[in-house]
């Protein structure tokens, strides 16, 4: 076949996050002492079983057919939370199965995170390690691989964390390509972390990413319907070495309905992209395949969460700052504790979604935050939280 | 003595209520009852609930046809008085020929329209203070009026500012006296620049009034103070408290627990109450501070209280009901009242009911039944905190507090609420 693409046309390297946290139940003042459970169980059974319907199961029967037709021509990464396969264990096992199924096509490369889809590192090396590691072992032990890449909560990212994630022994690590602190550099090169020697940075294109990810199903946006090969051609016309899509896996059947053509698009997206003489490609292999030849300064925390791709999504606001910052003082109550039970709720306690829902945030990203939250109010969420939290330290002192 | 026939009008009524002035309004009410004939005119009441003595008539429940014999007889007075042109303060009805229906009497005075179906039905709707407040003032006073006109009574007695012109109209169409007696004021809700028609009303209403009734010495000095009334027809009665069933409850944490109650309004101190728990925590991290009740403040507290690192030992509820109040009080150890005005405050004599010490502000009407109560002015909050911090860690205080208030409270009834009552009524009626 005739080569399309420019000689100098990238690589396409696509990951998807799976992740679902373990909302709480309205935890009023009048439980605190009584109620030790602070998991709305029935809830995020339910909420499980409907992405599962809409997103995971039909979502892993594509993306397993397509990988499996291509023999290794596509390919596709993925990071799950600790806490959502947790979910599927005790919920949906049959969920679980299909994601292994997926994996066992020998196509899919794991990437590594927080067990608890945590902003540990904030607060706590230690924690932040365990959890980690913790990780690390479940994958073994649902997927019987070890991930060479690591990614951050919400691709929360900067020097410190990347010089982290080097120290323990990983290749790569994935961040948000964000202008404000590229200054001009493109998303589409692999970059180091200063005075970092082996830890290659891969960045999100945000742009190519959201076209996908958000405005796919927006019928006001000037490129809509937007078709497997016009997006294709996007990514040829790209310069770089890679272009990496990174998204909620989620955005498929779930944030993006089926009837928006969602599926249909993903189903063809591979062979055009192909057809534009493209390689896909995993971040693994794109540590392997690039030189990292570019230092990306990255002070400020970055992350690929609302307009700001900052940290005020989960640390915007007092609510977020006192809870956020009470839950990891008891860090060393806890672990002195020496009971697994006490440390998993408090490490749950820990998920970011915890602190997302308790933004105040107006607009758009408002808006995001109050679909995604099973509260009334950021308010509320913040005082279950707090509630749940005073019952914990009742528990400690126990 | 003959066995006065007594006009109540009030706005709510349990168990339609807002705030403490329904339950204050069923105490007074009931015990009356015992004493004089009672009928009591409220906006809108629960088309099947009886009570005991006293007959409710709920305008919501009222047949335009039961006003006819009364349309004919009644003129537009008051109102002309508060405005100039009495014509703009009907434009309300939504019938197409209401504008015919109001009549200009030789004298300046104008006729009311008639009282249709459609506006009694009003009363039907939304809540008693939503909407347009203003314009079921006036519907109220109104059909009030002439409904007053078809009774026979000998008192009429009018409860808080919404009911303060129907008092001055059935007055003006009867010539009965009229006693307003006054449960809160703009004052209290909206500080010493208060001013504009809320308060226009209610300085009208007691001028106009043969007796103004404050719930405490206190909302006295507010009449006298505030709105220039004249003193010696200002004639105090303290609220009673109904029993309560007086039940504990073992806490589920080992902290000792400090409850604030009420609004979450300016009036009622809750920065106050954030500032005082603050000042308590720092010494003694073994309390918790739970504010109960919901208002325009909530989520401005909520995020003062995060600021200042409370969260974990303050606690927010929400609304509550009674069921929930009186399991709150069943476990709680002080009770914090730092209302910047408060004309009463009957919450603190039922936190008193079930044996809980109050730290009480200055500004608050029971401070003068609650003798024993510790007080302080409510922007003190030194002195709130080391009041609470006394009573958490000094039981021999504790107890004198409890013992003064138990003794306080026996003597706060509503029978003695209402024998007060009647004394002045039978000074008016003779």
């Amino acid at each position: 076949m005739k080569s399309k693409a420019p000689a100098s046309a990238p690589n396409v390297s696509l990951y998807f996050q799976v992740h679902q946290p373990n909302r709480l139940v309205p935890y009023d003042f009048f439980r605190i002492g009584e109620h030790a459970f602070y998991e709305d169980d029935l809830l995020n059974a339910e909420i499980l079983s409907k992405v599962s319907e809409k997103c995971y199961l039909p979502a892993n029967a594509m993306f397993e057919k397509l990988l499996k037709k291509h023999k290794g021509s596509f390919r596709i990464a993925m990071s799950i939370s600790g806490t959502v396969i947790e979910q599927m264990k005790a919920h949906r096992p049959d969920v679980l199965k299909s994601f292994q199924s997926l994996v066992a096509t020998g196509h899919v490369e794991l990437l590594a995170e927080t067990y608890y889809h945590s902003l540990a590192y904030l607060h706590s090396k230690k924690e932040f390690e365990r959890q980690v590691e913790k990780h690390l072992d479940l994958m073994e032990e649902v997927f019987h691989v070890r991930p060479r890449v690591f990614r951050n909560t919400e691709l929360i990212y900067n020097n410190a964390i990347a010089a982290q994630a080097e120290t323990m022994g990983f290749d790569g690590i994935l961040a948000e390509g964000v202008h404000w602190s590229l200054n001009g550099k493109s998303p589409n090169f692999l970059y180091r972390a200063p005075e970092l020697t082996r830890l290659k940075t891969i960045l999100r294109n945000p742009g190519l990413s959201d076209d996908i990810g958000f405005r796919f199903s927006d019928k006001n946006w000037s490129e809509w319907p937007l078709t497997p090969e016009k997006f294709a051609t996007w990514l040829a016309e790209s310069e770089g070495d890679v272009v990496n899509l990174f998204m909620d896996y989620e955005s498929i059947g779930e944030h993006q309905w089926e009837d928006t053509g969602i599926f249909e698009f993903w189903k063809s997206l591979p062979q055009a992209v192909i057809e534009e003489d493209l390689r896909w490609v995993t971040p693994g292999e794109v540590v392997d395949l690039y030189r990292a030849s570019k230092e990306y300064d990255c002070h400020w925390p970055t992350s690929w969460a609302d307009g700001e791709r900052d940290l005020t999504a989960w640390i915007g606001n007092v609510l977020q700052q006192e809870a956020i910052g009470k839950i990891h003082r008891l860090e060393s109550e806890v672990l002195a504790a020496k009971d697994d039970d006490l440390t998993d709720v408090w490490a749950k306690l820990q998920t970011s979604d915890h602190f997302y829902w308790m933004s105040t945030k107006e607009g758009t990203d408002g808006g995001v935050h109050q679909y995604f939250s099973p509260y009334g109010s950021p308010y509320d969420a913040y005082i279950y939280f707090m509630n749940a939290l005073a019952d914990l330290q009742i528990r400690l002192k126990a | 003595m003959k066995r006065l026939r007594v006009l109540k009008l009030g706005w709510e009524f349990p168990p339609l209520i807002n705030g403490g002035l329904g339950i204050a309004c069923l105490g007074i009410s009931r015990a009356l009852a015992k004493l004089v004939d009672l009928s009591v005119i409220v906006p809108k009441s629960t088309p099947n609930v009886q009570f005991e003595g006293f007959k409710l008539i709920g305008l919501n429940n009222l047949e335009a046809t039961e006003l006819l014999t009364s349309e004919e007889k009644y003129r537009y007075e008051s109102f002309a008085r508060i405005k100039q042109v009495p014509i703009h303060l009907d434009p309300y009805s939504i019938e197409e020929t209401s504008v015919e229906q109001i009549r200009m009497q030789p004298g300046g005075e104008v006729a009311f329209a008639k009282t249709t179906q459609v506006q009694l039905d009003r009363f039907k709707l939304d809540d008693l203070y939503g909407g347009d407040l203003a314009m079921k003032v006036i519907e109220f006073s109104k059909v009030a009026a002439k409904l007053a006109m078809l009774q026979d009574f000998d008192i009429v007695h009018a409860h808080d500012w919404m009911t303060f012109l129907a008092g001055v109209e059935v007055k003006k169409a009867t010539g009965k006296p009229l006693v307003v007696h006054v449960h809160a004021s703009q004052y209290d809700r909206a500080g010493v620049d208060a001013r504009g028609w809320i308060y226009e009303v209610e300085k009208y209403g007691m001028e106009e009034a043969d007796c103004v009734i404050p719930v405490s010495q206190y909302t006295g000095e507010v009449c006298a103070g505030h709105y220039g009334i004249d003193p010696a027809k200002i004639r105090p009665v303290h609220n009673g408290a109904d029993p309560v069933d007086v039940f504990q409850t073992k806490k589920k944490f080992p902290e000792k627990l400090v409850l604030f109650l009420g609004r979450l309004t300016a009036q009622k101190g809750p920065e106050f109450f954030l500032e005082i728990a603050t000042k308590v925590l720092e010494k003694n991290k073994h309390v918790r501070f739970v504010m109960a009740g919901t208002g325009e403040r909530l989520r401005p507290l909520i995020e003062s209280g995060a600021f200042r690192g409370l969260g974990g030992y303050f606690h927010f509820t929400g609304f509550l009901n009674k069921e929930k109040v009186h399991e709150l009080l069943s476990m709680t150890d002080v009770y914090c009242m730092p209302s910047v005005s408060e004309p009463f405050g009957l919450s603190a004599l039922e936190a008193a009911q079930f044996g809980i010490p109050a730290v009480i502000s200055k500004q608050s009407g029971c401070a003068e039944v609650l003798k024993g109560a510790l007080a302080a002015d409510f922007w003190d909050t030194d002195l709130m905190a080391k009041h609470i911090s006394d009573l958490l860690n000094d039981e021999q205080l504790r107890e004198k507090v409890v013992r003064q208030a138990a003794e306080d409270i026996a003597s706060s009834t509503w029978d003695a609420a209402a024998a007060n009552v009647v004394e002045i009524y039978h000074e008016l009626a003779s």
